[in-house]
């Protein structure tokens, strides 16, 4: 009885001392995946930057024009085609549809 | 005998560890007592850092989320000038890479600090490669960097932010608070290497990014409008120039086009001169844009009808001494044909014919000598005097727009206002701002002010500036197969040295909308001292063609003639 008691006490320390050290193990894995996450991040967002460059209206008529000889479509040349039902030319709805926010002579603001 | 030499040493040996005792007694009273907390702090120095976090700038993207303005992290170089044994050498490596002077990097570097910035947010590939390098007391941090991808696009609108991440101009002025992230200080534990173990509370310690802002702007129609007004300027050698293009209805600023233009990215070496946002921080005589205020409260007034006829005096008047001329010897002319024609001298008479307080009321109305609240910084209200300090060619004069000063914005607001039938909107460039978890935080709507004119005076100025299109001085703006309104106008400019109107500087403008039947765009195009022919018809109104017709083709709004041409490209 004794016997199993100490083993069992020294158990309980190993366990003890086994979780202390795993926990720190898994703190430098947290930190790890944090820095590698942080430089992904990091990553995406100067790949975001490329793109939105590489998309810029400017670059693309210059490309169109001097690369790929595009012109602008001349008169007549661009013609809408609508469903049928459609308005024609799709014009915004009147005033008194639109939600719209109201402010008098102080200033405030109502909706 | 053996007794006393005996109890004497254990008495001095009673002494001794006394005395011993007591001086570790003491000391560890001193230590624990009195040096505690100098000792404490010591020891947290030791194996704690304390790192100060800012959240990332919010994001700018236009009206369909194309991104105009986003932070990238990007590395700053500093140095430990005590840590370095030979600052010369260092200083030498560091400029083949930095591309700085050897000799400023060696000046920073022998300065008694301990520590120094080198080269503050580089490109990440001078980061590498410097880390590559790893020289002694040279370390690399990593930084929040503004870009701006579009370069010289929607700048003047945007502005810029400071090297510490602080709004300095623009809408990144306007919306600071919005825009900059969340700053927060945490103590990172160290362990016995010096490395970062985990922060206590790790996820409450990230600092929130800034709120991200959706903007009213198409980057296609500012596109649009930039080339064209460069190309203007370019052709026209002109001094500067504005192009603004807002959606009636709402208010809604869909382009702001200023030229000169400039690269935010890289704002150290300009100067405020080229950053100003000219469309609503400088003031110009409108000249005969103003004639389309005096002739729509002339209408709501009912001094005017349309087929009212006034007399041109052959294109000579004098008023108060003064003599007004018109461009020809016009006589008799109907109401429409006045602003037709742009004749100064029907102005003057239909400004006459409202007096002084009417006219005053109705260019209040329109929104003239007071800031239209728009949502960006630097506004001026124009200059607008009441009644009571005008001269008596005043009337004259303001009716002809000379004596006023009004700024491209204004005049935009006041076309819109009478393309939507009257009714004046606060324009907006911001229509949305949400956080970094896409949360609407706050979302603008269309802002009515008042009514300015009647529908339908409104619509009676609509067809009366079209005959501006077809008939009168404003034909190089027709679009074909759309109608277009507008209004033509060329002002002298004060010389500064004289004080009088100078004979070659000019301002030439038009603005209008179109379709005038249902509005979708009210633009003014603005050309400050064009060389040449000056004339708003012949240097503005032709821009404006072109950016509407494209606009309009982009918009998907269909001309008069698309069922026509259709057809005819069937019988084919």
């Amino acid at each position: 009885m004794k016997i199993l008691t100490i083993v069992a006490g020294v158990l309980l320390v190993f366990v003890f001392v086994w979780e202390r050290v795993d926990v720190v193990r898994l703190g430098y894995q947290i930190e790890r995946l944090k820095s590698q996450k942080v430089l992904l991040e990091r990553e995406r967002d100067q790949l975001q930057v490329k793109f939105s460059a590489l998309m810029a209206p400017e670059r693309i008529a210059k490309v169109a024009t001097e690369k790929l000889g595009l012109v602008s479509p001349q008169q007549g040349q661009v013609l809408m085609v609508h469903q049928p039902g459609e308005t024609p030319s799709p014009s915004l709805p009147p005033v008194d549809q639109i939600r719209l926010a109201r402010y008098d002579s102080s200033g405030r603001v109502s909706e | 005998m053996t007794a006393g030499p005996s109890r004497g040493r254990r008495y001095v040996m009673l002494l001794l560890l006394l005395c011993g005792f007591s001086i570790i007694l003491f000391r560890l009273v001193t230590l624990q007592v009195f040096q505690a907390a100098e000792l404490t702090a010591k020891a947290d120095r030791q194996h704690q850092k304390t790192v100060s976090f800012e959240g990332a700038r919010g994001m700018v993207s236009d009206r369909h989320g194309k991104v105009l303005a986003m932070n990238v992290e990007v590395p700053s170089v500093f140095g430990v000038p005590t840590s370095l044994e030979s600052p010369s050498t260092v200083a030498r490596h560091l400029s083949s890479v930095l591309h700085i002077r050897s000799g400023e990097l060696e000046r920073k570097l022998r300065q008694d600090k301990s520590f120094v910035w080198l080269a503050r947010k580089v490109e990440p590939e001078l980061g590498r490669r410097l880390e590559q390098l790893s020289l002694d007391g040279i370390g690399v941090v990593m930084e929040g960097r503004r870009f701006y991808p579009k370069g010289t696009l929607l700048a003047h609108v945007l502005g810029f932010s400071g090297m510490d991440g602080q709004g300095l101009e623009g809408l990144e002025h306007q919306y600071d608070s919005h825009l900059h992230g969340e700053k927060r200080v945490t103590v990172l534990q160290r362990d016995a290497l010096g490395r970062t173990v985990f922060p206590k509370g790790l996820a409450e310690q990230v600092p929130t990014p800034g709120h991200a802002l959706t903007l009213t702007v198409d980057e296609v129609i500012q596109y649009i409008a930039e080339k064209e007004l460069e190309e203007a300027v370019t052709h026209s050698r002109a001094k500067s120039g504005t192009i603004i293009v807002v959606e009636p209805q709402s208010g809604a600023i869909l382009a702001m086009a200023v030229s000169p233009r400039f690269d935010p990215n890289v704002v150290a070496a300009l100067t405020p001169d080229q950053w100003r946002n000219r469309a609503l921080t400088d003031t110009y005589e409108p000249g005969s844009t103003m004639k389309m205020v005096v002739a729509a409260a002339a209408l709501e007034e009912k001094v005017m009808t349309p087929g009212s006829m006034v007399f041109g005096e052959n294109g000579r008047m004098v008023i108060a001494n003064t003599t007004i001329h018109d461009h020809d010897k016009l006589g008799w002319m109907t109401f429409s044909e006045v602003i037709q024609k742009s004749s100064n001298i029907g102005a003057a008479k239909i400004g006459m014919a409202l007096g002084e307080q009417q006219l005053y009321r109705y260019l209040q109305a329109f929104g003239f000598g007071q800031r239209t609240e728009v949502d960006l910084p630097g506004e001026v209200s124009g200059l607008l005097k009441a009644p009571k300090d005008w001269g008596r060619r005043s009337l004259a004069s303001i009716s002809m727009g000379q004596e006023v000063g009004v700024t491209p914005l204004q005049m935009v607001s006041a076309v819109a206002t009478l393309a939507n039938g009257g009714v004046m909107m606060k324009p907006y460039v911001v229509s949305e701002v949400r956080d970094q978890k896409g949360r609407l935080l706050k979302e603008v709507l269309p802002q009515v002010k008042w009514r300015a004119v009647s529908q339908d005076t409104a619509r009676t100025m609509t067809t009366m500036l079209e005959g501006v299109v077809t008939n009168g001085t404003g034909t190089k703006a027709a679009i074909p197969g759309f109608r277009v309104a507008g209004k033509t106008g060329t002002a002298q400019k004060i010389d500064s040295r004289t004080g009088a109107y100078s004979s070659t500087k000019f301002v030439g403008s038009f603005v209008g909308y179109v379709p005038a039947e249902s509005p979708r765009l009210a633009m003014i195009v603005v050309l400050d001292e064009p060389q040449g022919e000056a004339w708003g018809g012949a240097v503005a109104a032709p821009v404006f063609r072109r950016v509407g017709e494209q606009v309009l083709t982009y918009l998907g709004v269909s001309r008069e003639d698309t069922v026509k041409i259709a057809l005819a490209m069937k019988d084919h």
